[in-house]
């Protein structure tokens, strides 16, 4: 393991933690730094109270963990497919998502049945991918991606038959969750236990996933049962993508930007790059919805159209300079 | 050969010119009507209309209102009321019209809503020559205006009449019984999620005025902004109204109580408007902001 990286892990950390400290202050109401300490010690205003306890922290945490899941995933589907474009919704997850969210806002159910549907619809998907690429007996990234991205395809077209047919009053709600919104996330208490779990259990797996990044062939040479652990990363990669979506709907750009970041920063060893892309990604979607809180308040933007905003051109920029 | 040509050419000039003669006569001979819309757009009628296309429910409804409902051909979806316009033929929905279906009911009037219809395709049926008359009501003034419009396209003066006449003193009524009262600081929430409301100058924050009530949102610059919880929070209202997904289905207010900092939640004063009183510039809205006037009064007296 390459240890001389520690530092830069644990200076990611502490950008993750300031971060989550002015996510928690920004706001419509910016609150002073001893307002977080009077609140945590109980001897804070009520208004600040269920400012900071009811709403701001869990909604901070929840964008964490959410940025947490999505860019791990990535990181993960870069390693299955071996393909750089590949992000946690290349396999038409998000879609089956978004279909079934769609469905259930139209149903006129709330945000309970909506994140549920959206789970079940991310689980569906994910097995029909499956089903249909692995169904045959042979199989290959190539398949698997192909796959994916055709049945991705045919969910986009029914988002926007949906979109087209719903009432207007319904319309706003419907592209708020299509563009990612964390305004109503539910507690972030699972998706951080499922986030953590996972690396835990990745980082000791960390050789073979460097070995399989390589190359099927390679792997297979290695003595790496290729066809085991694609499974493993391929469901893995799902169950984070489809609680992410349950918390906030699809959120683009995160997934597929934050870990080729990091891999221009960290190099290419997985048991360094699965946790910096899971800190990167959590600061990187908690700054985002701090400033799509804050931009043009009191008034709020999903934290969709700023994610981009803000990856694109810093991607763009280390990308021009790593070239020189 | 060439002879043929040039009497065939000689023909259609002919033809094409009575045929622009007859045009630039026809405004000539009489335009029984002549309109402004709300666009400031000058429409000539020769007749009253008898064979109406209404785009949007609220003009269903405003037709229904002075008498003109069995006049209309074609309406777009979701116009529900009165019972009566349930029936009528459809048209496609506001933003996604039908045009083929439109010229095929060969209407002389088609009644279309400035901001909600799509102007493309408005313009398609105007280049079909099919008169259009833009409406764009957003204030109680407008609505009263837009009934006696209604009543001038469509020769019903005197029901347009009555009808403006009761809006409007419907309104002044209210206004002297309450515009005068205590001010309640209001937040009116129009949907959940995302979180809601309207600025000042909707309708509804004109309603709640009349009923001496202060929409804390009103000097927003869109006229139904998605806004922050935390703000509803810290500008702490008095009074929290807001419609639901249904007609009796309030699940929208209870989610506040979650928050008992709030003034509105301690004296719990958290009032539902039945949403299909209030989403449309009709006489009906006068119903929606007698009951937001009662609320506020009840708001008072707590």
């Amino acid at each position: 393991m390459q240890l001389y990286r520690l530092p830069h892990l644990l200076g990611l950390m502490a950008f993750a933690l300031l971060v989550i400290l002015l996510g928690v202050l920004l706001g419509s109401v910016n609150l002073p730094i001893n307002a977080i300490y009077s609140v945590l010690t109980g001897q804070g205003s009520p208004l600040h109270n269920t400012l900071i306890l009811d709403l701001r922290l869990p909604r901070v945490l929840a964008a964490f963990a959410t940025g947490g899941l999505l860019a791990t995933a990535g990181a993960l589907m870069q390693v299955l497919l071996r393909n750089p474009l590949a992000d946690p919704y290349v396999l038409g997850l998000s879609g089956g998502a978004a279909v079934a969210a769609l469905l259930a806002m139209l149903a006129g159910l709330g945000v309970f049945w909506v994140s549920s549907a959206a789970f079940g619809g991310a689980l569906f998907s994910t097995f029909l991918v499956f089903g249909l690429a692995y169904g045959s007996g042979q199989s290959s990234a190539t398949r698997l991606l192909l796959t994916g991205v055709v049945v991705a395809s045919g969910w986009g077209a029914l988002i926007s038959f949906l979109l087209a047919t719903s009432q207007a009053h319904q319309l706003p709600g419907m592209l708020y969750w299509l563009m990612g919104d964390l305004s109503h996330a539910p507690s972030p208490v699972i998706p951080w236990l499922v986030l953590l779990a996972v690396l835990v259990l990745l980082i000791p797996l960390g050789r073979t996933l460097n070995v399989l990044a390589r190359g099927a062939l390679q792997a297979a040479a290695l003595g790496v049962s290729v066809k085991k652990v694609e499974l493993m990363i391929f469901g893995l990669a799902a169950l984070l993508t489809a609680i992410a979506v349950t918390v906030a709907g699809s959120i683009g750009f995160v997934g597929l930007i934050v870990p080729h970041l990091m891999r221009m920063v960290f190099g290419y060893d997985q048991r360094i790059l699965l946790p910096a892309s899971a800190l990167a990604g959590g600061s990187l979607l908690v700054l985002a919805d701090t400033l799509a809180r804050i931009v043009i308040a009191p008034q709020q933007l999903p934290v969709g159209v700023i994610t981009a905003m803000l990856g694109v051109p810093v991607f763009l920029l280390l990308l021009y300079r790593s070239n020189r | 050969m060439h002879l043929t040509r040039f009497w065939v050419l000689l023909q259609f000039w002919v033809l094409s010119f009575a045929f622009t003669a007859a045009v630039l006569a026809t405004p000539l001979k009489a335009a029984a009507l002549t309109i402004t819309d709300d666009t400031g757009q000058v429409l000539q009628l020769t007749q009253p209309a008898q064979r109406i296309i209404s785009l949007s429910p609220h003009l269903t409804e405003n037709l229904f209102a002075i008498g003109a409902g069995n006049l209309i051909v074609g309406a777009v979806e979701y116009s529900d009321y009165p019972e009566a316009a349930k029936n009528l033929p459809l048209v496609g929905g506001y933003d996604q019209l039908d045009v083929e279906g439109i010229v095929a009911l060969q209407p002389d009037l088609i009644i279309a809503w400035h901001s909600g219809n799509p102007l493309p395709q408005i313009e398609r049926l105007a280049s079909l020559s099919i008169p259009v008359y833009f409406t764009e009501p957003r204030s109680f003034a407008a609505v009263s205006h837009e009934l006696r419009q209604l009543g001038r396209l469509t020769g019903k003066e005197a029901q347009a009449e009555a009808a403006a006449l009761a809006f409007e003193q419907g309104a002044e009524q209210l206004k002297a019984e309450y515009a005068q009262q205590r001010p309640v600081r209001v937040f009116y929430q129009v949907w959940e999620q995302p979180l809601m409301t309207l600025n000042g100058e909707h309708l509804i924050s004109e309603g709640l005025s009349l009923c001496g009530g202060v929409n804390i949102f009103s000097d927003l610059n869109q006229l139904v902004p998605v806004i922050s919880r935390e703000v509803v929070l810290t500008k702490n209202p008095e009074v929290i109204m807001g419609g639901g997904m249904g007609e009796d289905t309030p699940a929208w207010l209870e989610n506040w109580k979650k928050y008992p900092s709030l003034q509105a939640v301690q004296e719990n004063k958290l009032y539902f408007i039945p949403p299909s009183l209030v989403q449309r510039p009709t006489p009906r809205f006068l119903q929606g902001t007698k009951i937001m006037c009662e609320k506020l009064q009840k708001a008072r007296a707590n």
